[in-house]
């Protein structure tokens, strides 16, 4: 039955791959979390704020070392959505919104569509460079500085502060309204940018071959 | 209550994960995914600042909003600006790229 699916033939591999590495890395981690919350040591935030971690980093991880590149795009996927989470955790409803609509449903799909006009059959999978060593050793430099600068500060708030619509939106389009227009107008040259480079020109071509054909 | 720490440790991760990519991946778009782990993890940083030091002003919630609509526009242009490369050049590996005019 299997094969008269219309599925690629590593689907179910990949299903199968997947569905593994989740139940042996996620559960886990989620058990312990599950156990310390009734055990009271951890609140129901904070074990949110674990479970969209893990999710965040082990996305962005794929993201950038699987080397199938449609597999580092869904990978990104992950990574945005716990993003999103994040945010909602921080309350600020709007900004997920906008994250989950902008990235999941434009960014993420534009960016498909690039792999998949640009990669050729006989290159499905791009070879990464060779400084691939150097470039771990500078992420991780970054990341130790990072975090030495923000354990190192003392920070005044201790509570996520709820902002309501009607405050932003009114911050936004009276405060910032330059800033929204320029924005704007970025936008609107940045598409046409687009649209004139991604262009064909015409070919004049095709029509005489067709006569030749016929 | 989540101390700020977790989040500002979180958005390091996720930018350093990102600069990793950007150096090490070869294929121009995946590069741009890289791009956008970075903004994923300054994004946080600023929702986390504004929402954690100044629930009366909230720039940082501004300047998110900002970065993401950026982030689209960037995603947009640089996609036109691939595919105008691969369909002259056959290629979208960055290191074959490399003269300023054919």
């Amino acid at each position: 039955m299997f094969e008269r699916l219309p599925l690629p033939s590593q689907f179910d591999r990949i299903i199968v791959t997947g569905t593994t590495v989740v139940a042996l890395v996620g559960l886990p981690i989620l058990i312990v979390l599950l156990v310390l919350l009734t055990a009271g040591q951890i609140s129901g935030a904070e074990l949110v704020f674990w479970m969209a971690s893990a999710v965040i980093v082990a996305g962005a991880l794929g993201a950038v070392l699987v080397p199938n590149v449609v597999h580092a795009a869904l990978a990104l996927v992950a990574t945005l959505l716990g993003v999103a989470a994040i945010f909602l955790l921080l309350a600020t409803e709007f900004i997920a919104l906008v994250q989950v609509l902008v990235y999941g449903g434009g960014v993420v799909i534009l960016l498909l569509f690039g792999l998949m006009l640009t990669n050729a059959a006989d290159d499905p999978v791009v070879t990464d460079g060779s400084q691939k060593p150097f470039a771990a050793l500078v992420g991780v430099l970054l990341i130790g500085i990072f975090a030495a600068a923000a354990l190192d500060a003392e920070w005044a708030g201790d509570v996520a502060n709820i902002v309501p619509f009607e405050l932003f939106g009114e911050r936004l389009f009276r405060d910032f309204l330059v800033p929204v227009i320029v924005v704007a107008i970025l936008l609107d040259i940045a598409l046409t940018g687009a649209f004139v480079n991604a262009r064909r020109e015409r070919v004049e071509e095709p029509a005489a071959d067709e006569e030749v054909r016929a | 209550m989540i101390p700020l720490e977790n989040f500002l440790l979180l958005s390091a991760v996720l930018f350093g994960i990102g600069f990793y990519g950007v150096l090490a991946r070869r294929s121009a778009i995946l590069i741009l995914i890289s791009v956008e782990l970075m903004l994923a993890g300054v994004s946080i940083n600023f929702v986390a600042f504004a929402s954690y030091l100044d629930p009366e002003a909230f720039s940082g919630l501004i300047f998110a909003l900002f970065v993401i609509t950026v982030a689209a526009a960037e995603v947009g242009l640089a996609l036109g600006i691939v595919l105008r490369i691969f369909r002259e050049r056959r290629t979208a590996n960055v290191d074959a790229i490399d003269e300023l005019k054919w």
